[in-house]
Formats: structure tokens, sequence, C-alpha cells
């Protein structure tokens, strides 16, 4: 078998699992996790907007609505850069597999539907090293509606109020949702996602996923 | 494309000082303030990192030293973006003048001098309006440090302690300080800033600067 390259250059490995929300990124996660865990792997879980720097001053800012479209994406990519900076890469240099929930095409998707400038966004994260895989979870609108109004509800920003699509909460769920599926469609081919029916079995998906994982991992580049 | 290379369609007029502390600049700009105020104009003032939404969280930050180059670019930044859309772009549009302490040069002087790249910093603040007039107080790192270190040693960050040029905060403020003139000066030609001798009088710059603004004034049709 061919030595795998990594896209990075640094010893571990970067994964990730991208979708929308309510599309089962977590659920997988973890699964994955205790996949690798469970061959000795050394590996790492880094959620999107935990940073110890900036994580609550964004839930804060968005709990009173204080943001617009340009301090959103700002805040988000400083969040971004100080987890990169602390978590991601140190733990890539020390030759983890790190699993990243969400990496910046959400940021990519929710700026551009918020009326940024592609390029800009794009060049915020310029610097972020490119993962080795990336699942998308791939889930029609209408089931991901039933997901999330059966379990956390429908919030502002998800729903996209802020845009201003509509002063319906479920209409504007429907069209914001819509709008970033439609990026995450474009971004597809453009950075090589996997993507995966997010409607098959947690089992079906999760056997996939390892699958990928496993072809790299029996390549012997962490060895 | 950037917003800073085009002259902007607002009423109003916005006016921003910049340099490094010390230059002197805030003394000017609050001399032009209540000047412009006692003529009856109106006017509102904004300074760098001062937004509701980020500045005490970014303050903190600086305290617990746990900014990278590349965050405190970015906290900034978020900053700039939120007093640019609550503050001063609705001021512009109801025709104020708007006074600004430092504007997203000082980002490009001190987050390039901290070792981000130069064109990566310019396409973050790509959307910040241009100044209908931009003024450079031009002072060396050492009258610099004696005007504000009489009764205290260097802040952590302002003596980019962080890029561990020196163990010793006097010294790294030196370094530090010298990088961020040597960025100021590049942009004088990039942005057409006003370069003005910071050790000149107090009067002596206050006289340029209103001067200077009333010509930008005049010329858009504005008479003080």
């Amino acid at each position: 078998m061919t030595q795998f390259k990594t896209k990075h250059g640094y010893e571990g490995l970067l994964i990730v699992i991208e979708g929308t929300d309510g599309s089962g990124k977590s659920t997988q996660l973890e699964l994955l996790k205790r996949y690798i865990q469970a061959q000795s792997y050394g590996v790492i879980i880094s959620e999107w907007k935990t940073s110890r720097l900036i994580a609550n001053v964004i839930d804060d800012a968005k709990d009173r609505n204080l943001l617009n479209a340009t301090t959103y994406s700002l805040l988000y990519a400083a969040d971004f850069a100080d987890r990169l900076e602390n978590t991601i890469i140190p733990a890539l240099k020390s030759g983890f597999i790190v699993l990243l929930d969400r990496y910046y095409y959400t940021a990519l998707a929710r700026d551009v539907v918020r009326g940024q400038d592609i390029e800009w966004v794009k060049n915020l994260y310029d610097y972020a090293p490119e993962p080795d895989l990336i699942f998308y979870l791939d889930m029609p609108v209408d089931v991901l509606l039933k997901r999330i109004i059966g379990t956390t509800g429908l919030n502002y920003y998800e729903s996209g109020r802020d845009v201003g699509f509509s002063s319906d909460f479920y209409k504007s769920f429907e069209i914001y949702q819509n709008k970033c599926l439609e990026q995450y469609e474009k971004m597809k081919s453009e950075y090589n996602f996997i993507s995966i029916d997010g409607t098959k079995s947690i089992e079906e998906i999760h056997s996939i996923m390892n699958f990928e994982v496993q072809k790299i991992l029996n390549s012997g580049v962490l060895y | 494309m950037s917003k800073l290379t085009e002259k902007h369609n607002y009423k109003g007029t916005l006016v921003c000082v910049e340099g490094i502390d010390g230059s002197g600049k805030s003394t000017q700009l609050a001399l032009l303030r209540d000047w412009l105020k006692s003529i009856g104009q109106d006017v509102i003032f904004t300074e760098w990192n001062s937004s509701e939404l980020i500045s005490q969280t970014t303050k903190l930050a600086k305290k617990k030293n746990m900014l990278s180059p590349r965050t405190f670019s970015l906290l900034h930044a978020v900053d700039f973006a939120d007093r640019l859309k609550q503050v001063i772009d609705p001021a512009l549009k109801a025709g104020f003048i708007v006074l600004a302490d430092r504007y997203a040069y000082t980002a490009f002087a001190r987050d390039v001098a901290r070792g981000v790249d130069p064109q990566w910093v310019r396409n973050v603040y790509n959307f910040a309006i241009k100044p209908d007039l931009a003024i450079y107080f031009d002072i060396n790192p050492k009258d610099s440090m004696e005007r504000i270190c009489s009764n205290r040693t260097p802040k952590f960050y302002e003596a980019g302690m962080d890029l561990k040029l020196s163990n010793d905060p006097y010294e790294s403020y030196m370094i530090f300080q010298g990088r961020v003139i040597d960025e100021y000066k590049k942009m004088v030609d990039e942005f057409g800033l006003i370069k003005l001798d910071a050790m000149d009088s107090i009067h002596s710059k206050q006289v340029r600067i209103r001067e200077m603004l009333k010509e930008v004034l005049n010329n858009k049709g504005v008479n003080i």
C-alpha cells in the first residue's frame, strides 16, 4: 500500500465532520473516537466555538443580539484561531488524531449566507491546515427541521433570524438552512468532501467513516 | 477590492489620528473636538478598543497574556467592526465629523510588527471606510518611552513582550515600537497618511490640523 501523506505536514491526522445543525455530527464523532481509541491511537475531539478565549463572549453576544454579519464572522474566526493555536496544532505536532466537529467550512457557509464576500471569509482562514479527511453529513432540510424542533428547538441565529429572511421562525429556519446547504453543496467538490447520506442509520454512517479512516491508519502513517 | 482605498460618499467627515503611544495624538484630537463643538459642529469621538461587544474581553485576555499575534489581530478587528457599524457608519450618514483615535492603520502597524502577514490583515479590514483625513504623529521609540514610561514600566503587549525580543521590558519596547514605526512610515505613501512631527509644539500641530480639516470641509462645501 502506498504511504499516505498528510496534507498539513504534521505528525498527526486531521479529520473533520461537517454538516448543518442536527445532522448527527456529535454522535458520529463520539463513535469514531471510540473506534480509534480501541486501536491504541491518541485521539482528541475539538468542537466549534469552544475556545477558552472567546466562546462565552459569542454566546453572550448572541443572547443579546449584539452581532452584525462582520462581527459574527470575526468572532468565530478569533475562536477558531485560538483553538487552532492552542489545541489543534499542538496535538497534530505530537502525533494525535484530531477529530473536529465543524471546521472553517462552517464559517464559509454561514458567513456567505449572511452576505459576506466569500474571498474575504476565505482570507480569514487561509492559514488553517488542510484536513486529511472531511466527512460531510448530507441531510435534507425537512428531516433537519424535524430533528431540531424535536430536540433543541429553533434558536435565533440557527434560524438565521438575524439575517432577516422572514419574521416567521419556521420559514426563516427553512430559508436559512437551505441557503447553508447550497453553500455546502458548492464546497463538496472544491474541498473533496466525503459526502454521506445523513438519513442512513447511525451504524451505517459509522461504518462508512470507519472504512475511510481505517484505510489511512493501515497505511502506517502514524507508526 | 478594499473600501480603504476608495473615497466614501457619506455626508459626514472622517478624521483619524495615528502613531505610537506618547506621540500626542489623543491630546490633539481632544483639542480638535473641543474646538469643533465650540463652533457648533456635530462631532463624535471614538477610540481604539472601546466597543461594548469585546473591549473588556480583549483587555482581560491581554492581562492574562492569552493572545497570539493572530488572536490579538482578530479581537481588535472585532472591536473595530463593531464600532464601525454601530458608531462610525451611522454618524457619517448623519453628517457628523467623526474623530477616531487610532484606525485600521494601527492594526496594520502593530499586527505586522508582530509577524502577521501584511496582506492578510489588510484583507481583514477591507470593509473599513477611507478617512477624509488621516494624520500620523511621528516620534522615535526613545521619546515615546520617556513620555509614557516616566512613572510605570511598559505593559506586556505594548512592549511586544509576547515576541520574546528581550527579557527587559524597556529594551523590548524600543525594539517592538521601532518596528511599529517602520510599518507606519510605509503607510504614509501606501494610504496617504499625513505625517506630523510629534516633537513640534502642541500649538503648531493644532494649527496645522485645523487648517487641513478646514480644507477637507471646504471641498465638501462646508465652511467653518
